[in-house]
């Protein structure tokens, strides 16, 4: 598994401002998953549709479990890209709370400021 | 100390704009000697003298076209608080009126922006601007008003459109301190303007000339309309126009004609769609629909 996972890696580093272990992983995977995305839909396919012969669709069914992991889309995490934890990221802003509440007191995110209602 | 170098700051950021009327209104104002040398006394060996020198160093910027009269008016302005300037600055420009005027473009930039009138009010194009800033968007929004104007382009607006209003509560700290919150909040402003009845080339053109100047801060969402003609109505108007009749069968059938045309490239673009279309093999019952409507099952459910 492990042997397989380092094919999905790019050649050189494809990643620039913070970079993790667990952020590389992570990239790994989202680029698994979009080379084999058309590949996945297609045996998706396969094994729901009642008109294919039972053998066919036990076929692409085991063909489905046999891809690797990192193909999964459920193995994406959004990740702080500026920080890497992968707890409580804001999807507005894909960062770490923590991250969020030091940047937007420092003035870095355009048009956050401190509210009170 | 501190009131004399903000003011020097105030005044060269004023000096930025209006160049033209204070060159020319300045040999009519007074310069008293004692304040021409005010800025050469005031620097004091303390930690603001920096910020001083640099603001003296951004006064003379417009001094490269008229050196002698720019310097002893920023001593002034520095002199005086920012109320009595903003004073002096209207009288100023009354004075100036009295001799000669302003080109009427000139002078149209302190009045309210001028408008075309639209003759039919067919909307061609919907501008939105949106930006955090309400200084902004509204600068913008008159910018953008403006050259629609000398563009000969009808405009509505702007219409101030609901502001959205984004928050965020984040805990202080740790997990363990969760009592203690703190709320961010970003609203984004917008505004509408929609251009009437306008040639699509110069739509094109002033949102062009929009993307050219886009100002800091404020983002643009433009949906233009191109309407199209109906194939050879106007001309057929002109031929006809006696007969009503005629012009009516004219008008559908030129318009018929129009969209004859395009049928055959629709019908090739949906091709590859519609060759997917079918119904399953495996899927169809023997008999017709009345056969399955007269089973067995149907007809016990009918008498219950």
């Amino acid at each position: 598994m492990t042997k397989m996972a380092g094919l999905f890696r790019p050649k050189k580093l494809d990643l620039s401002g913070f970079v993790n272990t667990r952020l590389i992983r992570d990239n790994n995977k989202r680029m698994a998953f979009e080379q084999t995305e058309a590949e996945r839909q297609a045996l998706r396919y396969m094994v729901r549709n009642t008109s294919l012969s039972g053998r066919v669709r036990a076929q692409a069914q085991l063909q489905l479990a046999q891809m690797h992991a990192y193909t999964r889309p459920t193995q994406i995490k959004n990740r702080c890209v500026a920080s890497g934890t992968a707890r409580s990221v804001f999807r507005d802003f894909r960062i770490n709370r923590f991250q969020f509440r030091m940047q937007a007191l420092a003035g870095e995110l355009p048009g956050v400021r401190k509210a009170s209602w | 100390m501190f009131s004399y170098t903000r003011s020097l700051i105030g005044a060269s950021k004023r000096l930025g704009v209006p160049v033209p009327f204070r060159s020319l209104s300045t040999p009519s104002q007074p310069t008293p000697p004692e304040q021409e040398k005010t800025p050469i006394q005031d620097p004091t060996p303390e930690p603001t003298p920096i910020v001083s020198t640099e603001a003296a160093s951004v006064t003379p910027t417009p001094a490269a076209t008229t050196p002698a009269s720019t310097v002893p008016v920023g001593s002034t302005e520095a002199e005086q608080p920012s109320d009595l300037a903003v004073k002096e600055w209207s009288e100023r420009l009354g004075a100036f009126g009295d001799k000669n005027r302003l080109p009427r473009s000139v002078q149209a930039i302190y009045l309210r922006p001028l408008r075309r009138k639209a003759e039919y009010g067919l909307p061609v194009c919907d501008l939105q601007l949106r930006s955090y800033s309400v200084r902004n968007v509204e600068f913008f929004a008159d910018f953008a008003i403006r050259a629609a104007y000398y563009l000969n382009l009808p405009v509505s607006g702007p219409v101030p459109l609901p502001r959205i209003v984004e928050r965020w509560t984040v805990p202080r700290s740790n997990f363990v301190h969760k009592k203690s919150q703190e709320n961010f909040e970003r609203i984004t402003l917008r505004r509408l303007i929609q251009i009437k009845d306008g040639n699509p080339q110069a739509v094109q053109a002033w949102l062009a000339f929009l993307r050219k100047h886009a100002f800091y801060g404020v983002g643009m969402k433009a949906n233009v309309w191109e309407h199209d003609s109906l194939g050879m109505v106007t001309i057929s108007i002109r031929m006809a126009s006696s007969m009503i009749e005629s012009l009516t069968i004219d008008c559908i059938t030129d318009a018929g004609k129009a969209m004859d045309a395009s049928v055959a490239e629709v019908e090739e673009s949906l091709r590859p769609e519609l060759a997917q279309f079918g119904q399953r093999k495996d899927n169809t019952a023997p008999g017709t629909i009345f056969d399955t409507l007269n089973n067995e099952r149907f007809t016990e459910r009918k008498s219950l």
